[in-house]
């Protein structure tokens, strides 16, 4: 379902070029729950939000479902985004002064789903997350985890074809974050395709294929059972 | 995204800090409470005025001596001995759009009841000057040509001075003292004038009419006349019938500088022009009062945006489109305007009110300074409130909206 071919990416900070990728091949498929590790700065972040289609490739070709993407611009590119992918982050992003609910259904307001689905959608999504209890809660009033849950059910409500979580444990205590991963695994068993991004070794464990990165290349790509 | 979803996104927005809302609309509030104020007031007057004028009857033409230079100018005009009842008796029988003429002196004289007294103007008048200024006797009767021919001392009065001299008590028959500039006479009260309040500041009801016969003879002792009020067969012939007036007065004095001849139609549209300038300069000026609000918005907005780049970003991130963005900062900022232009539009509406209240208290001689909100004043505030906060807003939203989002949501 995803394919990227020998994707580049390299930044220019005045005079200075940084290559932050530097020919990334790799595929993913339908299903699969795959870790991106690697130390700070090895290109994980880059990596996602081009996988995600939030940034543009330098060269290279990306598919998602047999859709080449990598060209794709502004508009076209946002309703991908809204479309197919599901993000979760590890500041949790959500709009701090909207409730629980309404950053939920945030996604499907920019899809033009009607008010009634809306509601219908967002509740379930908050019910596969256990947060069905906090719909009025604004992100202030939640603890960490629970921010997080929010987060993932906002990423799921638009049933997208991937789920992409950059260091989603990274803000939590070990036990929350524990509860996090458990979460994902129970999604990865319903269906769903994840990537999660982290560099603990702990968090790795919980997906059944590990792709390593080192200074913008992939190291290893191991898979596990 | 449906447009009611970005108006509430903007709504959201605006919610979440309501004092800087507020401070920014201040600006937008004071500049449109100004427009509202001054077009209520010069609209309000301008349809008394003309209104007033209107019920004088538009076919109505004054004659007077010419204006005299320096600064006295208008004293001397009303002194000058340039008229006489021939020169009316002319006019109505050559010129042929005239219907009638009517020869009036008046002075500001003292009249005495009992203890009371009041100083107001006195008319000598013919009987024709009910038709002519369509202003009619409402009790007893008006003076008619036998008062005339006797040199009769009756006098009929306006409303006004018949409360102001005989409080409950009925004026007619009860004899006033009327003092001339020479000498005083005993006057007998025929009758009492329909109320017919003011036009700009005089008060029609705080005069008197006498005989001009008798104000001739008696009272000043002059065989001249002030002026002429002269009535055209209708208001399609009142050009003509100035055109006529002015060859045969032309013919008479050789020197056009002399009298001067001007219609009600004139001086309405003098005023009414004069009115609106003076309307279009304020306006002006509150304008300027819009655009540092505008001003205003636009600083906030840019502060906004800037403080909610992390949003912008986790809305992109979602799937929101560049025109989502950039149309919820501009309802944003058209809101504050519109907000602000309603609030400036009840502020100017009340203003307008107390404005009314207090003129009438310190300029009791004015009356009552009417004030009008026609909707489409209302509409035009608004309206312009509107454009502002598009104008002043789109350049924030556009910032907002092209905001890279990896960036956005890697701010703060
Ligand atoms: N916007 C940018 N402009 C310039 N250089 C950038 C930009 N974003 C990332 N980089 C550089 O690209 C490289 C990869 O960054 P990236 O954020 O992908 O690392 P990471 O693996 O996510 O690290 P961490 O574990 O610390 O989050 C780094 O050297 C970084 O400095
Ligand atoms: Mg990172």
């Amino acid at each position: 379902m995803i394919q990227a071919i020998n994707i580049k990416k390299v930044y220019t900070v005045g005079k200075v070029e940084i290559a932050a990728l530097k020919g990334i091949s790799l595929e993913i498929k339908e299903g699969e729950f795959v870790s991106i590790t690697g130390s700070s700065g090895s290109g994980k972040s880059t990596l996602m939000h081009i996988l995600g289609c939030l940034d543009r490739p330098t060269s290279g070709k990306l598919f998602l479902d047999d859709k080449e993407v990598g060209k794709l611009k502004g508009n076209a590119l946002a309703e991908i985004r809204n479309k197919k992918i599901g993000f979760v982050f590890q500041q949790f992003n959500l709009l701090s002064r909207s409730t629980a609910f309404r950053n939920v259904e945030l996604p499907l307001v920019y899809a033009g789903v009607n008010r009634r689905e809306r509601a219908e959608r967002a509740r379930i999504a908050l019910e596969k997350v256990e947060m069905a209890h906090r719909l009025y809660h604004r992100p202030s009033e939640l603890s960490g985890g629970e921010g997080q849950r929010i987060a993932i059910a906002r990423a799921l409500v638009t049933k997208p074809s991937l789920i992409l979580a950059d260091e989603p444990t990274g803000n939590l205590d070990s036990k929350t974050g524990e509860g996090i991963l458990e979460l994902f695994q129970k999604l990865h068993l319903q269906g769903h395709t994840l990537i999660v991004i982290t560099h603990e070794r702990y968090v790795s464990e919980y997906a059944e294929r590990i792709i390593h990165l080192k200074d913008g290349l992939i190291e290893q790509d191991e898979r596990r059972n | 995204m449906k447009f009611t979803e970005t108006f509430r996104s903007a709504l959201d927005g605006l919610n979440a800090n309501r004092t800087r809302a507020f401070l920014s609309m201040l600006g937008i509030i004071i500049g449109i409470a100004a427009v509202i104020i001054i077009i209520s007031v010069t609209q309000g007057s301008q349809r008394s005025i003309s209104e007033r004028i209107e019920a004088l009857g538009t076919n109505l033409i004054n004659v007077s001596p010419g204006i005299r230079g320096g600064f006295a100018g208008m004293r001397a005009r009303a002194l000058a001995d340039l008229f006489t009842l021939e020169d009316g008796e002319e006019i109505l029988k050559k010129a042929s759009a005239v219907k009638r003429v009517v020869p009036v002196i008046n002075r500001r004289l003292l009249l005495q009841y009992k203890d009371k007294n009041a100083e107001i103007v006195v008319n000598g008048i013919t009987p024709d000057y009910q038709e002519v200024l369509n202003f009619w006797v409402e009790e007893g009767r008006f003076i008619d040509y036998r008062d005339l021919k006797s040199f009769r001392t009756v006098i009929v009065l306006g409303e006004g001075v018949a409360n102001d001299l005989f409080g409950d008590e009925d004026p007619l028959g009860q004899s006033i003292v009327v003092n001339g500039p020479l000498s005083r006479y005993k006057f007998r009260v025929i009758g009492v004038m329909q109320s017919k309040g003011r036009v700009m500041f005089f008060n029609f009801d705080d005069q008197a009419f006498i005989p001009i016969s008798t104000a001739q003879k008696r009272l000043f002792h002059t065989k001249y006349v002030q002026n002429f009020s002269i009535q055209a067969e209708s208001k399609e012939t009142t050009d003509e019938a100035i055109e006529e007036i002015d060859a045969i007065l032309y013919q008479k004095f050789q020197d056009d500088t002399k009298y001067s001849i001007s219609s009600q139609e004139q001086l309405l549209s003098t005023m009414s022009s004069v009115m609106q300038t003076f309307a279009i300069m304020l306006v002006g000026i509150a304008g300027i009062s819009l655009l540092v609000g505008g001003i205003g918005i636009m600083n906030i907005m840019l502060v906004s945006v800037t403080e909610r780049t992390r949003e912008i970003g986790i809305r992109m991130a979602v799937g929101a489109k560049r025109v989502d963005i950039l149309l919820q900062f501009l309802w944003e900022s058209v809101l504050l305007c519109l907000i602000g232009g309603a609030v400036g539009v009840s502020l100017g509406w009340i203003g307008s009110k107390i404005i009314a209240f207090i003129g009438s208290r310190v300029l009791p001689d004015m009356g009552a300074l009417p004030t009008v909100i026609s909707p489409e004043a209302i509409l035009l505030a608004l309206g312009f409130a509107t454009a502002v906060g598009l104008f002043f807003g789109i350049y924030p939203a556009n910032k907002a909206s092209k905001l890279d989002p990896v960036e956005a949501l890697r701010y703060g």
